[in-house]
């Protein structure tokens, strides 16, 4: 507890390097923030052409907007995840030099990344009334969402930064791991299309699964969502963040002798 | 007197592996292996109490111990035996410009390595003036860091240390910063820092800035203490013995030296 007081007292460091992060990502391009934008839109063109023009058979209603939602929900999860695992490791000069809570960093990561995907929806909402979606009340629901996936990403980064001042292996590991994650998330799919019997399990195992299909049920649709659907995956998101936390704040006091 | 600082037998063990698993893969090689792996004692039972006001130098040959010293007072590394106490606001000098960044401006440098620091954002706007006053950086601080000479950028770093209200301050061999007036206003800032607050604790091979700037010294060889005393004196007992250690023929069976002073078996490393 002592631990989490201090984090949180450094909190003005935490935006300071979630501002750098933004700050650094785009200041050597001609385009800058509009990347952020721009790049989900180019992947939701390159999607469609996939599934509607060169695979026919895809009754998917909506399909841009629906593979949009999914691709701006997986980017901020593997960009997240990608960047926490060097989170500790690549700050290893500053870990050796300044005392600091080291939560900061794989925190920082996630945050910086949730900012870029909080922007990013800036560009969904002309598009669903473009689609002729129109924004229900459930939408009140969405923060509620965004702050579960960020809850179930810290413990990821939390678990992952750790891990990989130890073993170094991790970042290939992980590298591979994103990928089978990516085609196991109904970013460009449903659930219920791909496995029909193993719907519930699937939604169990992947947190990320409810978190899209969340964003697809409320946005698309304007629905809202089950409680017991909603709380259980948020249940699950607060687990991996406490486990993922104990686990960094055990190995945290090693960081300055492994790096 | 009031202790700001306390170490009471305070170790430090390293553990060397020869051949560590960075890996899974070595990992895997050394399960098999005999475990090939040697302790080290950095630091060997230190005792060792600062006091406010004091300004405090640490000398020692290369590998003493005494940056593994200055690491655990900033909390950088933990102590394998024996307790350290500390009241108060520590900062630690180890490094100029940690985090800094050659793509942010002098100005969101000052704030990124300023909250890495700890020091808030309101002491940050309300110094911010100050700080790059004091750098001489007025021309160049909406300039992007990579665009700064070394020098440029020592400073910077060393103003925004300074302008930190610790209540200990660290300082590891970093003074050789600038020029010599630049130097000056360092030194003197440093004397009027400790003065007002705190402690000062500072490692450096310079003698005569320990001579000069220090009130108290210890003397470090092999992690444990061979000396603690007023610093001019401390200073001259590690010169002589350094001045001996030269003198005395390598396999020297003269050994005169008095107390826990040991013969090392090290010769004088460069630099």
């Amino acid at each position: 507890m002592n631990r989490l007081g201090e984090f949180i007292r450094y909190r003005e460091l935490l935006s300071t390097l979630v501002v750098r992060d933004l700050k650094l990502r785009y200041r050597n391009s001609l385009l800058g923030f509009v990347w952020s934008l721009l790049n989900p839109l180019l992947m939701m063109l390159v999607f469609t052409t996939v599934f509607t023009v060169m695979m026919r058979n895809n009754g998917t209603p909506n399909f841009p907007i629906f593979a949009l939602i999914g691709i701006l929900a997986w980017n901020w999860c593997s960009s997240s995840v990608m960047a926490s695992v060097n989170s500790v490791v690549g700050n290893a000069p500053l870990i050796k030099k300044v005392y600091f809570p080291r939560e900061v960093l794989p925190t920082s990561t996630v945050l910086s990344n949730m900012a870029n995907f909080l922007l990013a929806l800036i560009v969904l909402f002309p598009l669903l009334l473009a689609f002729g979606i129109r924004p229900s009340a459930a939408l009140v629901l969405i923060p509620v969402v965004i702050a579960g996936q960020a809850i179930f990403l810290l413990g990821l980064a939390f678990v992952l930064s750790a891990v990989n001042v130890f073993f170094r292996d991790t970042l290939m590991i992980v590298d591979v791991l994103v990928l089978a994650w990516f085609f196991l998330t109904p970013v460009f799919y449903r659930i219920e299309d791909l496995f029909p019997n193993y719907t519930r399990l699937m939604y169990w195992l992947n947190p990320m699964a409810s978190y899209i299909t969340s964003y697809r049920q409320i946005l698309l649709n304007g629905e809202w969502l089950g409680y017991d659907f909603l709380l259980r995956t948020l249940a699950i998101s607060v687990m991996v963040l406490v486990g993922g936390y104990a686990f960094f704040a055990r190995s945290a006091h090693l960081f300055g002798e492994e790096l | 007197m009031n202790a700001v600082m306390k170490a009471e037998s305070l170790s430090k063990r390293f553990t060397i592996y020869h051949g560590k698993p960075r890996s899974f893969q070595e990992l895997w090689v050394n399960m098999f292996r005999s475990s090939a792996r040697e302790d080290f004692w950095a630091l060997h039972d230190v005792n060792l109490e600062v006091h406010l006001g004091e300004t405090l130098g640490i000398v020692g040959a290369n590998g003493s111990g005494k940056s593994t010293l200055l690491k655990l007072l900033a909390r950088i590394i933990e102590p394998t035996t024996g307790k350290l106490t500390v009241t108060g606001r520590v900062s630690a000098l180890l490094e100029l410009g940690a985090g800094f960044h050659p793509d942010l401006t002098g100005k969101e440098n000052i704030y990124l390595n300023g909250a890495l620091l700890g020091i808030p954002r309101k002491v940050l706007d309300r110094k911010f003036d100050e700080i790059v006053d004091f750098a001489e950086l007025e021309r160049f601080i909406y300039t992007p860091l990579k665009h700064y000479s070394a020098g440029m950028i020592m400073r910077l770093g060393f103003t925004i240390s300074l302008s930190l209200d610790p209540d200990i301050l660290l300082i590891d061999e970093i003074l050789a910063v600038g020029d010599a007036s630049f130097q000056r206003k360092c030194m003197d800032r440093i004397r009027q820092l400790t003065r007002h607050v705190g402690a000062t604790i500072l490692v450096s091979h310079d003698l005569s800035l320990v001579r000069n700037l220090c009130t108290r010294a210890i003397w470090l060889q092999n992690g444990t203490m061979a000396a603690d005393g007023p610093a001019s004196q401390v200073v001259s007992i590690y010169l002589e013995s350094e001045a001996r250690r030269y003198q005395t023929p390598p396999n020297g069976d003269t050994q005169e030296m008095p107390g826990p002073v040991q013969e090392t078996p090290a010769s004088p490393g460069p630099g």
